[in-house]
């Protein structure tokens, strides 16, 4: 068997694990649900996260471990995980192959030679990694951003899969939404469709993580190279092949390293082995010495362009905290999971992966867009409107799913704040505000207590009080009664209107009645409280309707959202979440503890 | 030709064999690990919250019960399905009622309060196959303490339980106590079927309002579907309560196929009725003229309107009865007329 | 030959390679092995550096613990008030460091009353410099409005740095979080805490003012001043922070001018009608006895003020300044 087929059998292998950890990402017991498959094994195993994770908060966080599995793997044979693992790599790899397959062997090769931007992906890397450096000063993490696991894990979970999956509904059963991501759907396709012009464009240019491991695999043990003779006569080296210069083990070279040349680029090869298949004189090989014409190790990047990016990265994140988004200009509409961290603590440990976009239940978690902040993109912020419910009560998904513990993985006791955490508290995301110019009863007289009636906690932190207003033409003058029907002069009452329970009727001062029918003329007021007095004809009426007027109890609501995604005003809700009073930031309070 | 290429080719081989092993552990790796799971990691029931997303789609039959859980609950058993051969395992005595009334399938569940395990509620869905069958199954077994339930109109209350007819199906939904918090999670799983659960509105029951609205004592409308009265001819008979003075008359109507199908119904019963013993009564209303029978000191009243058979049964006061017939009567023309 | 050393030479260099590949690994292991967290962050709220303001005050002296001087001069009213408690040899001492902390709330012109009077202030800070041979006065708060507007239209910057003060203005870093034993709402709450880490002494200036919230601002509604973050939160409990912050600052002594009172319309006033003589300046060492008095001059009793009694009963000081045996003095 050759190398570059396992290779290609080990591309297959993890790209559909890749896809296949994506499909089950549902909550559930099946087969093709969560149970415990191990979705974010990807994640975990991608130093580039671990590392910008030790960065900005001096731990590794559990599963991230893996990935010094990685990277002592790297450290000994290379770059293996480029073309063996990465899934957005394989992804690239097949594309380039597949755009340029009928390119002529000249062609390939010119496309596959060296080019001085592929140190570009160098410059990102350190830029991204200063701008994590120093947590004490301020640290953000945005590898997330470029990182090619957290990429493509985006972009199959938030746009792929919900398409897809649209009209099969194996996923899930109503179909997901998030919001704003066909940029994310652009960047895909963009990065994906510029394998037609430069075969992996991404990895050779842009990858950071690509860029990492082309920094820590100059101690190779093995790395491929010409080979260097070791003859036992003078008669084989006559028969010995030497290199041709044919440079046919350029015309499929993944990574751009240039074996045929003079100087091997270590730090670019991403073991595809092609060029060891494709060389016919088997002057190519995977070796402990050193390519025989010579190798490069370090990337080749210049001071000029590491201070530049080392200067930006440490610049950056400072200069974009001038809003103050994190301080007193905070954007009240990001709101958070349950067991998030505060926010300064959650922006250096988020890397925008989606999952707890992907795994929630209520599809309410989504992609953030700049509006909070440019920090915010692709973090999780819920949006009551969007999904079947608000934040669940009894959920605590998002948390468990987590790589990083931007979202910490907590009980539903901490959720709750029940048994240990009975005098902590329940977690609140925000707080519910009633918008009394749209709210029904508030602004309408209509009757509707829709948010009341949602509202799961227990005791209910939406109370209701009553109250009676006369309607609109609502006072009426009496023609004649009897017994317990009222007919009046006005004959022009909608039929049955008054006859859904809600409607009362004052005559003159006298006690409020209840409307149980009404005909265009006449109203019928319950039996149970008949006349004592039976009015004259020419007193007036008042038509009141009951109206339960909604109150928040900011001291128990816990910013869930149930009441806002139920709110019947579906435009612009009549009672809105917003941040304030959420219980992971000390400086949103909006009450006192007691 | 290289240097001794053979054997580099096999050590290529071998070595890509390795890898592929490698692979493969990887694969039963990862199977065996999803094996390991705890799902109340992620919650209580997350049977439940999974199917939550079905809450915005209209659902039918069997429609996904847990997607009714209210609030602050979940479920506290399985969905049992019965249809008309073990319908008795469920209700035993009460079975024949819906068995005779077009029973088609009962799904039934039980929800509890997470917080609170002595309050829970069961809902019991009836699959009556029509609006009328639900209706008559509601309207029957209808709870004298009840009270309306707003802004429902087929629906009465007590102070734990709520029924009510929704399209062709009857609801119970049967609280384990009087709990003001319990109630409010029923009317929750009552709303959220009205809105989910997809049924034909567009057959309603005309005959609702056929009764004339005076006096009417609101919810006492029943529907028979056969052996009203005891008289087995007279089927897809409604019956309703109104006020006179202290008392309460029952008026009756059933609408044929024609008149004529009318006539022959109502002469029948008169027959019936004077099987039993029964006796025709002088009235000094003209359009009673002898449709007014005396049945062991109750007046009964027995005429046909059009494609109606209607009348008074078993009053004790004949003036009330008859006054009660003429209203119904005249209410019976117009609708014939309209 | 040549074969050999070639050899040889691969060999060598491979093995410093594997040398170097081996300290990476074992580089990045450590690495990992140190920082390895299993958990994860608790709570998720930064862990804060926790700080304790020390005890400023000197020793009891029965008899010598409030003093009231009536007259219309500040400067004349203070100096005999401080001489009846033994004067400012008595609570600073040669070579110490003092920290002022007036009323510097609002960027008001001094004539309202809304801050304390620059005058006042100043003579405090020439008082300890040429009396009590301080080595150095400070005068700092953490104002309402923009702290640099506030020490500059108060008049008390340049009365203060006239004097040879040295003023502190609120800063991020100044801030250190706190919480106090006992307290209910000052829990891991940050205060303005570093100008009085190296200090010995702390002195607070505060008029006398109605307030619309509390009832009156006085001494111990000053070091409402030394509490940083979103502070206005507290004041849905007033009187439970006020009673609290009388139980974290200990202060060496208090300065309560009531020469001009503001008697409504506090704590900003804005009109010189707010305003009303009462020619009378107390100096305590208890806050609580120095509010209790002072309220009369608001019209107020202590029944009035339910922080009087919340702080007295957190022993911090006492609402019956009689028993403290008050020195009263007319300056003429």
């Amino acid at each position: 068997m050759k190398i570059i087929q396992a290779r290609r059998i080990s591309q297959v292998f993890f790209f559909l694990l890749f896809v296949w950890f994506c499909i089950v990402s549902t909550v559930g017991e099946k087969l093709w649900q969560l149970r415990g498959w191990p979705v974010n094994w990807f994640l975990q195993l991608d130093p580039l996260a671990a590392l910008g994770t030790i960065l900005t908060t001096h731990t590794l966080y559990r599963g991230l471990l893996w990935a010094l599995a990685t990277v002592i793997l790297t450290t000994v044979v290379g770059r293996f995980f480029c073309s063996w693992v990465c899934p957005f790599g394989s992804l690239h790899h097949f594309v380039g192959f597949w755009g340029n397959r009928r390119k002529s062997v000249a062609q390939k090769i010119q496309l596959n030679k060296y080019r001085k931007p592929q140190r570009i992906k160098y410059f990102i890397l350190v830029f991204f990694l200063f701008m994590a450096a120093f947590p004490s000063v301020a640290a953000s993490l945005q590898v997330g951003l470029l990182d090619p696991i957290p990429l493509i894990t985006r972009s199959f979970n938030l746009v792929l899969l919900p398409i897809v999956d649209r009209s099969v509904n194996l996923t899930s059963v109503a179909g997901r939404f998030y919001e704003g991501v066909w940029v994310i759907l652009a960047i895909f396709f963009t990065t994906v469709f510029l394998n037609l012009l430069i075969p992996r464009f991404y990895c050779r240019f842009i990858c950071p993580l690509g860029a990492l491991f082309g920094v820590i695999n100059r101690f190779a043990i093995w790395r491929i190279g010409k080979k260097q003779l070791v003859l036992r006569s003078e008669l084989l080296r006559r028969v010995a092949n030497e290199c041709i210069n044919c440079k046919l083990c350029e015309k499929s070279c993944e990574g751009g390293c240039e074996p045929a040349g003079n100087m091997m680029r270590i730090s670019e090869c991403v073991l595809c082995f092609n060029c060891l298949d494709d060389c016919e004189e088997n002057i190519i090989s995977y070796q402990t010495q050193p390519s025989l014409a010579g190798e490069i190790t370090n990337p080749d990047i210049s001071r000029r362009g590491f201070i530049l990016s080392l200067a930006s990265g440490i610049f950056a994140v400072p200069a974009v905290r001038l809003s103050n988004k994190l301080g007193s200009n905070w954007y009240h509409r990001v709101i958070r999971p349950p067991g998030a961290l505060a926010e300064k603590e959650f922006l250096k440990r988020c890397i925008k992966c989606g999952q707890c976009m992907r795994v929630c239940p209520t599809n309410v978690i989504q992609p953030g867009g700049i509006d909070g902040g440019l920090e915010n993109l692709w973090t999780p912020v819920l949006n009551n409107r969007i999904g079947s419910s608000g934040c669940q009560l009894n959920c605590v998904a998002c948390g468990q799913v987590c790589p990083t513990s931007a979202i910490r993985p907590i009980t539903l006791s901490e959720k709750l704040g029940t048994d240990e955490f009975a005098e902590v508290g329940p977690i609140k995301l925000g707080t519910a505000f009633l918008d009394r110019g749209r709210c029904l009863p508030w602004a309408m007289d209509k009757p509707c207590i829709v948010c009341e009636e949602n509202c799961p906690v227990s005791p209910k932190a939406i109370y209701t009080q009553e109250c009676f207003n006369t309607i609109r033409d609502g006072i009426l003058t009496i023609k004649k009664v009897s017994d317990n029907t009222i007919e009046t002069i006005e004959d022009n009452l909608s039929l049955g209107k008054f006859a859904t329970g809600d409607y009362y009727c004052v005559v003159e001062g006298d006690e409020r009645r209840k409307i149980v029918a009404n005909t265009e003329n006449s109203i019928k007021i319950s039996p149970d409280k008949l006349f004592e007095k039976i009015p004259t004809g020419g007193s007036k009426i008042e038509v009141q309707v009951r109206l339960q007027r909604p109150y928040v109890d900011i001291e128990k609501c816990i910013g869930c959202g149930v009441c806002e995604h139920e709110c019947p005003v579906s435009g612009k809700k009549a009672i809105r979440v917003s941040a304030e009073g959420e219980t992971r930031s000390d400086d949103r309070k909006l009450l006192l503890k007691h | 030709m290289g240097l001794v290429p053979g054997r580099a080719k096999r050590l290529e081989s071998v070595i890509s064999i390795c890898l592929l092993a490698i692979l493969f552990l990887i694969g039963v790796g990862v199977f065996i690990k999803q094996f390991n799971y705890n799902m109340s990691r992620y919650g209580i029931d997350t049977a439940t919250i999974s199917k939550l997303e079905t809450q915005n789609s209209k659902f039918e039959i069997p429609f996904e019960l847990s997607s009714l859980v209210p609030a602050g609950f979940g479920t506290l058993s399985e969905v049992e399905v019965y249809n008309s051969e073990n319908l008795y395992e469920k209700i035993n005595g009460k079975a024949p009622l819906y068995i005779e009334s077009g029973f088609e399938k009962l799904s039934t569940q039980r929800f509890v309060s997470i917080n609170n395990q002595s309050l829970w509620m069961e809902l019991y869905a009836y699959d009556m196959s029509t609006v009328k069958n639900a209706f008559s199954v509601y309207s029957v077994q209808r709870r004298i303490d009840s009270e309306a339930f707003p802004p429902m109109q087929l629906a009465y209350k007590t102070g734990n339980a709520l029924y009510f007819v929704h399209g062709k199906y009857y609801i119970e939904l049967v609280g384990s106590s009087e709990s003001g918090e319990l109630f409010r999670a029923i009317a929750e799983v009552a709303r959220k079927i009205q809105a989910n659960l997809a049924v034909d509105h567009d057959t309603g029951i005309a005959e609702l309002a056929m009764f004339p609205q005076e006096n009417l004592v609101l919810g006492s409308i029943k529907l028979y579907l056969a052996n009203a009265f005891g008289f087995e001819r007279l089927t897809n008979t409604f019956t309703a309560e109104y006020r006179s003075g202290n008392e309460t008359v029952t008026a009756f109507l059933s609408k044929r196929a024609d008149s004529k199908d009318a006539e022959a119904i109502a002469e029948s019963y008169r027959d019936f009725l004077i099987e039993n013993d029964a006796v025709t009564k002088s009235t000094t209303n003209k359009t009673l003229e002898g449709k007014v029978m005396d049945f062991y000191g109750t007046t009964e009243i027995v005429f046909t309107v059009g494609p109606f058979v209607a009348g008074i049964h078993e009053a004790e006061n004949q003036q009330a009865a008859e006054k009660l017939a003429e209203v119904l009567v005249n209410k019976l023309n117009s609708v014939n007329n309209e | 030959m040549s074969e050999q050393s070639g050899k040889k030479l691969g060999r060598r260099q491979l093995l410093i390679r594997a040398g170097k590949a081996g300290i990476s690994i074992a580089a990045a292991g450590t690495v990992s092995y140190l920082l390895y967290d299993a958990k994860g962050p608790k709570t998720g709220v930064e862990d804060e550096e926790h700080v304790t303001l020390q005890d400023f005050s000197v020793q009891h002296r029965l008899g010598q613990t409030m003093s009231i001087a009536k007259g219309s001069d500040r400067v004349e009213t203070l100096n005999k008030a401080i001489e009846l408690l033994g004067g400012i040899e008595r609570f600073v001492r040669h070579g110490e460091t003092v920290a002022i902390k007036p009323n510097v709330a609002f960027a008001s012109p001094p004539m309202l009353g809304a801050t304390a009077n620059p005058e006042l202030v100043a003579e405090v800070v020439r008082l300890c410099y040429s009396r009590g041979k301080a080595k150095k006065v400070i005068v700092t708060d953490n104002p309402i409005n923009d702290p640099a507007s506030c020490f500059m239209l108060s008049g008390i910057g340049k009365a203060a740095s006239a004097a040879g003060a040295e003023i502190v203005l609120p800063k991020a870093h100044l801030f250190k979080h706190t919480t106090l034993t006992g307290g209910r709402l000052i829990k891991n709450w940050p205060i303005f805490f570093e100008p009085f880490k190296k200090v010995n002494k702390l002195i607070g200036i505060a008029p006398i003012k109605n307030h619309h919230r509390a009832g009156a601002s006085m001494t111990m509604k000053n070091w409402y001043g030394l509490l940083g973050g979103r502070r206005n939160i507290f004041h849905q409990d007033i009187n439970t922070i006020i009673a609290e912050l009388a139980m974290m600052v200990r202060p060496t002594l208090v300065i309560l001018d009531g020469t001009e009172v503001m008697m409504t319309n506090g704590p900003t006033g804005g009109s010189i009608s707010d305003l009303k003589r009462a020619n009378t300046l107390i100096a305590s060492t208890d806050c609580v006895a120095a509010d209790s008095y002072g309220c009369s001059l608001l019209g107020l009793t202590v029944s009035d003020l339910s922080y009087l009694t919340k702080a007295e009963k957190a022993n911090v000081g006492t609402t019956d300044y009689e028993s403290l045996k008050p020195i009263f003095a007319t300056v003429s």
